[in-house]
This record gives structure tokens, sequence and C-alpha cells, in this order.
């Protein structure tokens, strides 16, 4: 199954892109389900009709649903919810336990597993993901990673000093301050859902994101650097879609500054990614409901099939050269102070800006040090001793 | 140090309405500190200078003019002290070596305790007479002020838990358990800098020096986002003091062919929205002819938001949670503007009221007269939530 995920700043037109995303992709014969995963749901209010936690058909092919993510934890790991409760088994505090359980990240991930479930059904050709806003986007991507910290680094001890104390603390009579093996259960099969939802992120062969964006300075600033990100974490970016353009008609007076600006971003934007860009005018009035969708989705996409591949890329590789081993990440517009390259340990320590990743070395590069770590024409490229 | 926070839904205009008021407020004399919240950061970017903070620390970037956009490890780095050796050990224990610093950023919340911490330390510093603060969008900012009050509760108990169990199991556990365990001194360093600041920080939230903004657009979804914040902030006893109508269509804009229709419905929009969050001010932001970015621009900007109002006072004086008695009873009063009497729920718990509003709730916690009283009514009033309770002694009636 396809995934398009959709994602970009605050209100430049994610969650209307993705419904006419879905609608075009149901014209060209695919079955589309739409999923949203922004927790401020606004899918049901671009199609003009509700839409909820239960998917619902919403034009032919096209089935929606807006995930309900606190729901979603609670059914999945209502054991480590227990758990802390009874931890924290004092009255009103109890509230406390359901607060803590939603991490930052966790929300979006949740909600993106949800995705698996599509996959499950077997019934859909490609699903189209309305994001939360970049942040969170982020959050979501970097959370694989706090998590292996947890785990590698505290998981396991807990687990072992649960066992040992756990005998003393009977006897004591605290056994319910150590989590027994169904919490460390429930800990891992988060683990490995959460594995399992980074596994469809970067599998580049069925999982892409499109970057929505408006022709504004400060939109196309943060635009480039969701491209940076994204490909630091190894999600493959194969369109940027400029929305809401100044119609000729509406590029006079008042405008016209506005208008000069939109040429100038839209000029940077065409040298910047090396992937298609795709554009959408602004609309007189809301483009709301399936058929201003569709009209808008034949605008962007044109005679491309919206559920396609548009550019095939690999953002992040390592690759051979001669005898050895390099890493290549696609960084368009990251200039050389905003990187930041350090091998520890069995890890690689990367920073672009203020996003940082830990990428597993290679077996046979553990231990060796960074030689060289320089940008060429947009891409990062790591070599070691 | 007056600290106003701005939030509202995704591109409304929080960065700028943020930034255009520092610049207006150094401006006009206030020796001021404009700090970004949002992890995805574009304070920098709206200012168009570099703000990314050496080592967390602010950039001057105008006379009395500051930024910073919160890095949450170089933030962090200073304040893990024993925590860190602690974790360094565990990590090393584990056979990873390194430093642990990086890791800990990755950590989910490292980032709003982050920008807490630096709003803190501002307001101690004593260098600023405001602090702006240009929050993540809506969902996220209920998140960053409610962390010291959630968090503070749940690291209160999660040590006396731990420090019961170092003190009394750890000698023996030490033998037993295969793994260094923490001593007492890492849990004064967690104390301190957790649970002490954070209790600072919910002081200096709650106070009457700190303020909200709600930033919106003429559109119906950002409206009804921003009514909903407006609620589930007051809940938390965080008071709104203005509400930013931004990218309102001057005239010139207005008197566009192709954009007839849209002055007509933007005046309806304001006139609902000036009904909807009176008393609260509704100050309003034109688009502007251009993108506004830069310290100059961003002042005059702000200039023409704010009129002849001193940006950093406080707007409009929110009612707040009251705790009064009358006719053999207590009172609780609790403003909770907007507020559904079908998505409100009302609790006693222990010594806490528990009140919930749509998808949030809040445990309130109950002044000692009052923890042992019983429920006996709650109603919605002109905004206000009121709860009635009989004392323990005359019993529920
Ligand atoms: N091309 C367009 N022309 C006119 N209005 C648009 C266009 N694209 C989006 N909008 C409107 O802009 C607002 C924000 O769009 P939305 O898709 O909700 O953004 P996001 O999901 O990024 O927050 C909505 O009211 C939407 O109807
Ligand atoms: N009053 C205004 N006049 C002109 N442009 C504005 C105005 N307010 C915001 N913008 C522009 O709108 C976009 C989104 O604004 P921004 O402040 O980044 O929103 P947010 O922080 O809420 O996401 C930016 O391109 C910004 O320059
Ligand atoms: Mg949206
Ligand atoms: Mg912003």
């Amino acid at each position: 199954m396809r995934v398009v995920l959709l994602t970009g700043k605050g209100g430049v037109g994610k969650t209307t892109m993705s419904a006419a995303t879905a609608i075009g992709a149901a014209a060209h014969g695919h079955r589309v389900f739409l999923l949203s995963t922004d927790p401020a749901h606004s899918v049901g209010d671009a199609l003009g009709r509700p839409v909820g936690a239960r998917p619902v058909e919403v034009a032919p092919s096209v089935v929606a649903q807006e995930v309900a993510v606190l729901d979603e934890i609670e059914r999945s790991w209502s054991e480590i919810q227990d758990w802390l409760r009874g931890l924290l088994r004092e009255g009103a505090d109890e509230l406390v336990a359901e607060e803590i359980l939603v991490f930052p990240g966790l929300e979006e991930l949740v909600a993106l597993r949800a995705i698996r479930e599509v996959e499950a059904l077997g019934e859909f050709d490609v699903c189209v993901v309305d994001c939360a806003p970049t942040g969170s986007t982020l959050r979501m991507l970097r959370f694989p990673d706090a998590l292996a910290v947890f785990m590698g680094g505290v998981f396991d001890l807990e687990r072992r000093a649960a066992r040992a104390l756990k005998p003393i603390l009977e006897t004591v009579g605290l056994r319910g301050l150590v989590p027994g093996d169904e919490v460390f259960a429930a800990f891992e099969r988060l683990v490995s859902d959460v594995d399992d939802v980074r596994q469809i992120l970067l599998d580049g062969d069925r999982t892409t994101a499109r970057l929505v964006t408006n022709a504004a300075r400060v939109v196309v600033d943060e635009t480039r650097r969701s491209f940076a990100y994204l490909s630091l974490y190894g999600v493959a970016t194969d369109a940027v879609l400029v929305n809401r353009l100044l119609p000729s008609a509406a590029q006079g007076g008042f405008f016209a500054r506005w208008a000069a600006r939109e040429h100038e971003e839209l000029a940077a934007l065409e040298a910047g990614f090396g992937v298609p860009l795709l554009r959408a005018e602004l609309r007189a009035g809301e483009p709301i409901g399936v058929e201003a969708l569709a009209a808008l989705a034949r605008e962007v996409y044109g005679a491309r099939d919206p559920a396609a591949i548009l550019q095939r890329g690999r953002p992040l590789r390592w690759r051979r050269v001669g005898a050895t081993t390099r890493l290549e990440i696609d960084l368009p517009h990251v200039s050389k102070e905003e990187v930041e390259v350090a091998a520890r340990g069995e890890d690689l320590h990367l920073r672009v800006r203020d996003a940082r990743r830990a990428i597993a070395l290679p077996a046979s590069l553990v231990g060796r040090s960074v030689q060289s770590a320089r940008l060429e024409r947009d891409v990062l490229v790591v070599t070691f001793a | 140090m007056r600290l106003v926070f701005y939030t509202g839904k995704g591109g409304v205009g929080k960065t700028t309405t943020a930034a255009a008021t520092a610049a207006h407020a150094a401006a006009r004399g206030h020796r001021t500190l404009v700090v970004s919240a949002d992890p995805a950061h574009s304070l920098g970017d709206v200012l168009g200078v570099a703000v990314g903070g050496e080592a967390g620390r602010p950039t001057e970037v105008a006379p009395r003019l500051a930024a910073l956009e919160v890095d949450a490890r170089a933030t962090l780095d200073p304040h893990w002290g024993r925590i860190r050796d602690y974790l360094v050990e565990l990590f090393r224990h584990q056979g990873i070596e390194g430093v642990v610093a990086d890791e800990l950023a990755l950590l989910p919340g490292a980032e709003e305790i982050a920008a807490l911490l630096a709003v803190e330390e501002a307001a101690r510093s004593r260098r600023y007479d405001v602090c702006v603060v240009d929050c993540a969008p809506t969902g996220s900012t209920l998140r960053l002020v409610t962390l010291p009050e959630v968090a503070s509760r749940a690291l209160r108990l999660l040590l006396r838990v731990q420090r019961a169990v170092a003190t009394v199991v750890s000698p023996v556990a030490r033998v037993v358990v295969p793994v260094p365990l923490p001593g007492p001194e890492v849990f004064r360093d967690v104390d301190q800098l957790l649970y002490e600041r954070l209790a600072k920080l919910r002081e200096l939230l709650l106070g009457d020096a700190t303020s909200v903004r709600i930033v919106v657009t003429p559109e119906r979804m950002v409206i009804d986002e921003a009514l909903r914040a407006h609620t589930d902030l007051a809940l938390f006893e965080l008071g709104c003091d203005a509400v930013v109508m931004n990218r309102l269509f001057p005239p010139a804009a207005a008197a566009e062919a192709f954009f007839e229709g849209w002055s007509r419905w933007q005046e309806e929009r304001l006139a609902e929205v000036e009904a909807s969050f009176a008393p609260l001010p509704v100050l309003r932001a034109s688009l502007a002819d251009d993108e506004v970015i830069g310290v100059e621009a961003l002042a005059a900007h702000g200039a023409r938001t704010f009129g002849d109002a001193d940006p950093a006072a406080r707007l409009c004086a929110a009612p707040r949670l009251r705790f009064g008695r009358g006719k053999g009873e207590y009172r609780v009063e609790l403003p909770l503007p907007h507020a559904r009497k079908d998505a409100l729920d009302v609790a006693k718990v222990d010594d806490a009221l528990v009140v919930r509003t749509g998808n949030r709730r809040r445990a309130i916690p109950l002044p000692r007269k009052l923890a042992a009283a019983t429920l006996v009514g709650a109603k919605l009033d002109a905004g206000t939530l009121v709860v009635r309770l009989a004392p323990a002694a005359s019993g529920a009636r």
C-alpha cells in the first residue's frame, strides 16, 4: 500500500491538500484511505461533512478517519497505565497517570499506527495522511530514537532491577511499586509498534512525504528546514506543493508587493529541492467539499496520478566507494555551520540545526572516528577513518 | 517581570505578533526578551537574524531587545548536574559510553522543560521588564503551560516512592541488584531541578504578572479553536488578557475585486469574536502590504496593532478562582468562559475538585477547610463554574 504523508507549517493548507490528494487519487482508480493524525483534526471541515474515529466513506472509493489518540493509547497500553495508576494511587493523582503517558511525540506515533491497521485491511491501494504541523511531525520522527535510548539505557536495567527487587519489596509490603512482567511486555509491544511505524515511514518504495507550503519567506524558510529534517530521518520527499498563490486577477494594487515576493520565493523554491513543484492558486472562497477538492486536485496534479511516487529518492544512504563505506544525506539549503557530526560508540550522532539524531553505525564502522563531513552540492558526505 | 504568552492555531501569526509585541515594547523603553518555545522555531526567520542561542543564551537584536530560540540540549546541559553523572554511570554500566546530554535532549518533554527553564531563568536574572513567549500551536501551548502542575504532582509522588525504596531497600538492594542505584544526592538534584523549579514556575505562571494572548484570524475554524483554548487555559487558571485579530484586510486590500466577499465576512467574524471574548479587548492587526520581517518592520507593525496601549501592560484583569462561603456552605468559583454544560463534569476526589471540560481535566487542590467538605451542587453561571460544598460536620443535605 502506498503511503503519502502531507506536512508543513500550520495553516498552509495541509488538510485541504490531503483531502484533494485523496480525491484525486480515487479519480485515478485507486481505493483510498484518508487518515488524519493531526490532533487538531479538520478533515471533516475540508470535506464539509463529519468524519470521526470510525472510518467512513466520504466519496466514491475514499474512506476517511480521524484517529482518536487518547482512546488508542488507553486501548493499547492499559497495562502501563494501570501500573502507573497503582503507583500514583492517591485519589486525584490518578489523573496524572493518564497525563504523563501522553508524551509529546507518542501521540503522533500512535496515530500513525493506524496506517498499519489500514494496511492490514488489504482493501486500500493508498493511504493519504494529513499530518500535524512540522514541529509535531519532527517529534514523531524523533520518538523512535528517544525510545531506543530509553530501552537501551534504562529499560533492561529496570527489568533486571525489578526482578531482583521484587522479593525484597514484597517483604516490606511495597510490592505494587515494581512493574510486573505484563508491564514490561506492554512496553515491549510499544517498542515493536513504534518500530513497525518507523519501517513504514522509512520505506521509500511505498512511503513519501509531500511538503505543503506558501510562497512567503517565513513559510519557505520552514519548508527548507523540514525538507532537511525529513532527509535526516530518512523520509523521502517526492514533491513540494505551493498553495494559495495569488491568481493574476489579484496581483495588482494592494497585493503588488505580495505578488513580487511570491515570484521571488517561487524562484527560490524552483531552484531548491530537486523534486517536482506543484501549484495551487488561492480560491475566492474556501475549497470545501468533494467537488471543490476534486477541482483543486486537477489543478495541483494535472495529468499526474496523485498516488504515484512523483520522484524516487533515498535521502539517507550508506554507500561503498572503493574499499570504504560512507554516509550520504540529501540536505539542500543547509550550511556547513548548521551541521555537526560525531561518532560515539555504536552510533553516529548528527545535528542539523536543532534536529538531532543518532544513527546506528554499520558493524564495520563501529569504533572508527569520523574522517570528514563535507557538504557537496546539497549532499552531506561523511567518511570514516 | 511581565510574562506574555502568545498562542493560537498554526499559521495565524503567533510568531509575527509575538515578535512585533517585543520589538514595540523595546522601542517603548522596556527591556524585552522574546523566546521561541515552538520546536519548529521561526522567530529567527521573522526577526531576520539567527537567534539560535550560543549555549542557550539570548542574542541582542536591537537596543533593549534580546531573542532566543530555545534549544533543549543547550538549555538543559548546565542543569543536569548529578542526575547526569548518575545516568552516565548507568549507561556506562550498560556498556554505553559518551555524553548523555544528547540523549536526554531527545526524551519527550525535554523541549517544554527547557523552554520553561529559560523563562524562569529570565525572570530570576532581573534583566528584563517583559518576556514574550512565542508558543507552539494551541494544543502544545497547553501542554507547556500546564507542565509545571502536572509534572510536579507526578514527580512528588514518584520521588516519595523512589526515595522510600532507596532508603529502606537500597542497603540490601545494592548487594542484590546488578545495577548502580541512585544515591540521595541524585534525588536532591531531581528535586532541585524539577520539583522546586517547577513549583516556582507554577507560581510565576499563575501570578498576576503572567498573561496569555490568543491570536486568531477571521476564519471559522481558527476562532472555534481559540474559544476552546480560552476555556482550557481558564481551567488551569491561566488568565488571558487579550485576543489579537490578525490579517484583517485594510480598506485598500478589501477594495480589490478578487477579494470582494472577504471584507464582508471578516467584519462578521470580528463582531463575533468581540462578542464571544468580551470583556477581553480584541486588538486589530491588519494584513501588511508585505511580509513583516525584521525588527524595524515588526516594531512598526506592533505600534499599529497596539495604538496607545502599552504592549507590556496587562490589558485586562481576568477574574480568578475564588473560594468563598455563604449560608452554611462553601463556594468555589472558577471562571470557565465558553464552557458548555454538556461537556462539563465536576467531582470531588479526596481533597481535590476534579473538573473536566471537553477532553481536558484538572484536579484543583482545595484549601484545608474545604478538603473534607462534600459536593452539594455545581452550575454554570454566566461563564463561571460555581460549585457548592457542604462542611463536613453538617454533612450533605
Ligand atoms: N487554495 C486555497 N484557496 C483558498 N483557501 C484555501 C486554499 N487552501 C486552503 N484554504 C483554506 O485555508 C484554511 C487553512 O487550510 P487547511 O487545509 O486547514 O490548513 P492546515 O491543515 O495546513 O492547517 C482553510 O480555511 C482552507 O479552507
Ligand atoms: N499581519 C500580517 N501581515 C502580513 N503578513 C503576516 C501577518 N501576520 C503573519 N503574516 C505572515 O503569515 C505567515 C505565518 O505567520 P507566523 O507568524 O509565522 O504564524 P505562526 O507563528 O502562527 O505559525 C508568515 O509568512 C508571516 O510573515
Ligand atoms: Mg490541518
Ligand atoms: Mg510560529
